[in-house]
């Protein structure tokens, strides 16, 4: 039994860290602008796509993981500052953009179909060898998975907390008009945390179809739920907090698939979920502040 | 008295005049006709994850017609195959089913309506009293009340039980199932429950996954401590390629033997299981069980030569040619092609009754073997019995024909090969 434990945490981390990396980009994403992204999950799809074509060409994945992230971070940038920006500067309501948002992810599914196809697909196997260490058994790809999410989580925590630009971006997420006063070129800042997140969204659809080995343009949809509970668990807007939830919401769905009913992993996630928002509203790293506005 | 004696003799002379009415509209009555090209009806998914099923089952249909229309239509009506998305998804079928009925013109044939489906399309196509030949397993409908139905199929319940069969047949005794979560591929269960016991097996694990997940690593394993000899095995492709990767992983490269449906004789699942632990599993580990047909007879000549001559069909022939729904598919449509010129008209209300006497053995009968040669010898003022690719029909009360079972293995190039037989008789005394 605690053998069987064991190894479930350990599939729970490796799950977590792809899960993790997902919720990480959409937090620094809400927290920026606090508009709810769906389109984000496909966009994970294009980044696992983009990752195929240059698989296909001879890429290594690790390196495709890496290109693929800069492009969906520069096609993000696009999304907001042509779409949702102009929306968000008329005034229009926050229900409308994420219907707008849902659209958006709905047209470049298809779009994808249209020049994929909608059949399934596969970077082959990239799993490497099966390592078994203090009693969990991972691959060689979990295990790149898992350095990668905590190297990017160190990069992202000391460029928040050590530099200049990630001060301006606390600043300008925490109160856009006064960064704006104390002469933030808060544009500038918005754009690169929409470059930062979609590099995190595009690196996350790679890691997905390294991880299921078989994918299809339905990837990023399918994981989106998942990864705002992460993201929400941990306190929306908050990256340290996503990535806690993400190991939490990893390690949960496997513990209830090996010990209980596999078709029931992922409602206990979102049973703890619900639960530590009825116990804690502001999710586990969550500051009370209150409602704030849309920013473009 | 006198106006009791008006109202008796009022009712008498309306009865009267009903029952003239009802006698002359059923005696020496012309059936109705239609003008214009008829629509058949592809009612599967063509869009979403399971896209895949609408088109393996506008094939049969594309060969079908190909030959009908060839040999001059159905009493001078051209017939074309109409896709109907029913999206995969229960709930979405029903309007996009219900607006193609309203709006088609001339619709009164019908294939498909496949599993994940069917609980809801049935009676909305059986309500339109349109024939449909339906492709779908789900146990429900083994025992069913819609008069319009017909299934050359075998339920989901006996391909569980042909799946038993086949495993303690090449030895393997300890068994562990394994299926998506999903009305598709549950219906297997009962039939598997029920006939391993009396076959000396097994069943060592019984798993349900979800579709579609990161990783199953944790439900890997429990499968493999349970040590098993051999997974029945039912889901959708990605799952399938996912699944035996992690199961590759954690087993030190090793992967059990897979018994699963010859629904799974598919380009998607050839090519998603093949890039996720490679050709040599699928072509020695893989048996794939499901309806059996005679590869040799002129009926499967013809339909198969029908599929190569289709440039649209012609690619996928290979393997389409050896997987029985979409034979029965095609079966069905000559069927109900035959049952029209019978009946003297297209339209379905009226026809539905000459269905089951198309297949109906009968003494001095001439039996045919594709639509043409039906058509000839009706046109001739003979009796007929068509005899198909699925063979001989034998529909039971709920219009159900089981037929017999057979195992095949993909070949490198994704087609498959026939390597053995199960007996239907077998299959339904197992379930006894």
């Amino acid at each position: 039994m605690l053998v069987q434990a064991i190894e479930a945490i350990g599939f729970g981390i490796a799950t977590g860290a792809v899960i993790a990396l997902g919720a990480v980009g959409f937090s620094v994403q809400f927290g920026m602008s606090n508009i709810l992204n769906i389109t984000y999950g496909s966009l994970m799809t294009l980044g696992a796509y983009v990752g195929l074509f240059l698989i296909d060409r001879g890429s290594n994945a690790w390196v495709a993981l890496v290109v693929a992230g800069i492009i969906i971070g520069v096609v993000s940038v696009g999304f907001h500052r042509w779409l949702l920006a102009p929306l968000v500067r008329r005034g229009t309501r926050a229900f409308a953009i994420v219907i707008v948002t849902v659209s958006a992810g709905v047209v470049l599914q298809y779009v994808i179909v249209a020049f994929a196809g909608p059949d399934a697909k596969s970077y082959g196997e990239q799993s490497g060898q099966t390592f078994r260490f203090a009693g969990f058994l991972l691959t060689a790809s979990q295990v790149t998975i898992i350095v990668l999410t905590l190297v990017l989580m160190l990069a992202l925590h000391l460029l928040l907390t050590r530099t200049t630009m990630g001060r301006a971006m606390r600043a300008t997420a925490s109160n856009r008009i006064l960064a704006q006063s104390c002469g933030i070129n808060t544009d500038l800042i918005s754009d690169t945390a929409w470059l930062l997140s979609g590099a995190l969204c595009g690196a996350a659809g790679v890691a997905l179809a390294i991880t299921t080995v078989s994918f299809d343009f339905t990837l990023g949809p399918i994981f989106l739920i998942p990864m705002i509970a992460a993201a929400v668990l941990g306190g929306i807007g908050q990256p340290y907090g996503a990535m806690v939830g993400g190991l939490v919401v990893g390690i949960a769905s496997e513990l209830a698939a090996s010990f209980a009913n596999p078709e029931y992993s992922e409602v206990v996630a979102f049973a703890i979920l619900i639960l530590m928002l009825l116990l804690r509203p502001r999710g586990l790293f969550g500051s009370a502040s209150a409602t704030r506005r849309l920013t473009a | 008295m006198r106006i009791l004696r008006n109202r008796l003799a009022s009712t008498l002379a309306l009865g009267t005049a009903v029952v003239l009415v009802a006698c002359g509209g059923s005696s020496g009555a012309t059936v109705p006709t239609q003008t214009g090209p008829l629509n058949l009806g592809v009612i599967a998914p063509f869009t979403g994850p399971a896209a895949e099923f609408g088109t393996l089952l506008t094939a049969p249909c594309l060969a079908a017609t190909d030959l009908i229309n060839a040999a001059g239509g159905i009493m001078n009506h051209q017939i074309s195959c109409e896709s109907i998305d029913d999206t995969g998804d229960p709930a979405d079928a029903v309007p996009n089913v219900t607006k193609a009925i309203a709006t088609t013109s001339n619709l009164d044939m019908a294939i498909g309506l496949e599993s994940n489906t069917a609980a809801t399309t049935v009676p909305v196509v059986n309500k339109a009293k349109i024939p449909f030949f339906t492709t779908n397993g789900l146990v429900a409908f083994t025992k069913n009340n819609y008069s319009y139905y017909y299934r050359m199929t075998p339920g989901d319940d006996a391909n569980g039980a042909a799946f038993a069969v086949w495993a303690v047949q090449q030895g393997y005794k300890k068994v562990a199932v394994v299926f998506q979560n999903g009305i598709g591929s549950e219906g297997n269960l009962p039939g598997l429950q029920a006939a391993m016991p009396k076959l000396g097996g097994n069943i060592v694990i019984n798993k349900t996954i979800p579709a579609d997940a990161a990783s199953y690593s944790a439900e890997v394993a429990s499968v493999i401590a349970a040590n098993p000899d051999v997974l029945i095995w039912s889901a959708d492709p990605q799952t399938t390629a996912t699944f035996m990767s992690n199961y590759k992983q954690l087993n030190s490269g090793n992967l059990p033997a897979m018994v699963t449906a010859t629904d799974s004789l598919t380009p998607d699942f050839f090519n998603a299981v093949k890039s996720a632990v490679g050709l040599d599993y699928l072509t020695s580990k893989i048996w794939l069980v499901g309806s059996y047909f005679d590869q040799t007879t002129p009926a499967f000549n013809t339909y198969k030569n029908a599929l190569l001559a289709d440039s649209k069909t012609q690619g996928i022939a290979p393997v389409l040619s050896t997987v029985g729904p979409p034979a029965g598919a095609y079966d069905g449509i000559n069927i109900m092609a035959l049952a029209m010129i019978m009946a003297k008209t297209t339209v379905g209300s009226y026809y539905n009754q000459y269905v089951l006497q198309v297949v109906l053995p009968k003494s001095g009968a001439t039996v045919v073997n594709n639509y043409a040669d039906g058509a000839k010898a009706l046109a001739a003022g003979k009796t007929i019995q068509y005899v198909g690719v699925l063979g001989q029909p034998t529909f039971d009360q709920y219009h159900n024909s089981a037929g017999e079972f057979d195992a095949n293995k993909f070949n490198s190039d994704g087609s498959a090969t026939q390597v053995g037989t199960i007996s239907g008789a077998q299959v339904i005394k197992l379930l006894a």
